[in-house]
């Protein structure tokens, strides 16, 4: 053993006093935490929380900021609608996420200071929260139909396109269907959030109305695009087979106008009117941070879609590389026509992405390029079988409309749907929630 | 004290600092994030909730599994998932699960 000069002792001796304070932070940084504030409590979020901490430990302090005190998962709230499931099993705390040392701040954003290295998240509880790094993983937010928008009220005819009062609103207008009534259901204009969730509704709901014997009940399906977004084999099965007479899917109806109050909606494919259940589904942006009327509505940059563009492999904004948007707000460059799909678990799967890009640039490392992610989802269409749906995504070359190469990002290399529905499916559909739950919040 | 007496006190704390984790300078191990990804549907260990356990397995087990599945007929979602990795990702996959999950470690 060699003797140690005063300059190694006094490095060693305040290793050890950090080791001897914090016992459970053995093999920490010597160095002061940096700082991560992560805003938005959805499964982007949660994960990228959770995996800073597992991977980075007490290299890093992590704020997560979220103004409800658990997070309600769309996924499987189209089983709440029907009464199949109850509000609990998708209802999601963050005890598990404190125990893991996040730190939950219960407020809203009021405004970001985008400033570098001295960027800060100013909040509905007065504090200010300075980061070394910023995450933004705050979901989607509606726009509102083209004409009349004044007479567009979510609280009237819900979308229930974010999960939580507006699925039990939806529940209860479902139970109160009469044989003969009509329920309306709009799919917004790709991209958008889950895309086979609306059509996987159509189904759950016609469904419920065929075990209540209300057969000659009728469900409208308004597709603001040319045609299925996603496991469309399923679902041309199911409303062409299982709900035919049922289910009328029409496509290329893009929305003008909605009046809630009427249960009136204007299309271009054509006008319904005081239908039963009008759950219509807006078009989607990158949800707001801080107050609506601020530039980009509070984000650092936004395309032409409403969403904020980013780094497919440290999910950084252009300019701001200690600012990163992960989850359905951003827009992660891809092959024409092979976009990355905005669903919970491609939020689990980039939050793992941007967390590991998180800790190395923490270490002035660059981000790993072997890089994959995938979305797997299982839609119900029946209440007894289901589909799945598997995307998988790989980091490099991406390609444009013609074949050529137009950059980096997330090549889609793999994208199909069940080659069955059945009862499998339905049973593994809650082993998979179950899974990405706890891997997400617990 | 000299200094020499409080050097030897402050060696085994110095000891677990270099042997029990990864120090903050030290690389990811290869494969973790690609590992990761297995997480949503097998958790966050490999073992569950979820489908089938995925800790605590060789990597040549691991490996073979998931070429079978990349290669077979489509079944079920793990035939498609497999085919989103290259044959080098596969290999970075198992030989991290082989090397850092254990069976039984919820």
């Amino acid at each position: 053993m060699h003797a140690f000069n005063r300059r190694e002792f006094l490095r060693l001796a305040s290793i050890a006093a950090a080791a001897a304070a914090l016992p459970r932070t053995v093999g920490a940084a010597p160095t002061v935490a940096a700082r991560v504030v992560v805003v938005g409590g959805g499964f982007g979020g949660a994960s990228v929380a959770k995996y800073l901490r597992i991977w980075g430990a007490d290299q890093v302090r992590v704020t997560l900021v979220e103004p409800s005190s658990s997070h309600v998962a769309c996924i499987l709230s189209n089983l709440v609608v029907t009464g199949a499931l109850s509000m609990d099993r998708i209802t999601l705390g963050y005890s598990a996420l404190k125990k893991r040392g996040v730190i939950v701040e219960q407020a809203a954003v009021t405004a970001i200071n985008y400033g570098g290295s001295t960027g800060s998240v100013s909040l509905s509880n007065g504090k200010k929260l300075a980061y070394d790094h910023l995450v933004l993983a705050p979901g989607i937010d509606f726009v509102p139909p083209p004409n009349d928008p004044q007479d567009w009220d979510p609280e009237i005819t819900p979308h229930a396109w974010k999960a939580g009062l507006q699925t039990l609103m939806l529940k209860q207008q479902l139970a109160g269907m009469r044989n003969g009534d009509t329920f309306v259901l709009t799919v917004p204009k790709s991209p958008y959030r889950c895309p086979p969730g609306p059509y996987e509704r159509a189904c759950v709901v016609a469904d419920y109305l065929k075990r209540k014997q209300r057969s000659l009940a009728k469900v409208v399906v308004l597709d603001a695009n040319a045609g299925i977004q996603a496991e469309p084999l399923a679902f041309e099965q199911a409303f062409n087979s299982i709900y035919r007479g049922m289910i009328e899917y029409i496509p290329n109806a893009t929305v003008s106008s909605v009046n809630s109050q009427a249960r009136t909606i204007v299309t271009s494919a054509g006008t319904w009117s005081n239908v039963r259940v009008l759950n219509y589904i807006p078009n989607q942006r990158a949800a707001a941070i801080g107050p609506e009327n601020g530039g980009n509505r509070g984000l650092p940059h936004l395309n032409a879609q409403g969403f904020v563009p980013v780094d497919a492999l440290s999910y950084a904004v252009s300019g701001h590389p200690n600012v990163h948007v992960i989850g359905d707000a951003c827009a992660v460059p891809a092959s024409e026509g092979k976009g990355v799909p905005k669903s919970g678990h491609m939020a689990n799967a980039e939050a793992k992405v941007c967390a590991d890009a998180i800790l190395r640039a923490l270490k002035g490392e660059a981000p790993d390029s072997n890089v994959a992610t995938g979305s797997a989802c299982f839609s119900p269409i029946t209440a007894k079988t289901a589909s799945w749906l598997s995307g998988n995504f790989n980091y490099g070359d991406i390609y444009d409309a013609a074949g050529k190469v137009k950059g980096k990002g997330m090549h889609r290399v793999d994208l199909d749907e069940a080659p069955k529905i059945n009862g499998d499916n339905y049973e593994d559909m809650f082993t998979w929630a179950e899974g990405l739950f706890a891997d997400s919040f617990v | 004290m000299s200094f020499k007496a409080i050097s030897r006190q402050l060696m085994l704390p110095f000891a677990l600092l270099l042997t029990a984790t990864p120090g903050a300078h030290a690389a990811p191990p290869a494969g973790r994030l690609l590992a990761s990804q297995c997480a949503q549907c097998h958790g966050s260990n490999g073992n569950g909730p979820g489908f089938d356990e995925i800790a605590g397995k060789s990597a040549s087990e691991l490996r073979k599994d998931l070429l079978e599945m990349k290669r077979r007929p489509v079944e079920g979602i793990m035939d498609r998932q497999a085919r989103g990795y290259t044959d080098a990702q596969i290999k970075l996959i198992a030989d991290y699960l082989a090397a850092y999950t254990r069976g039984g470690d919820n």
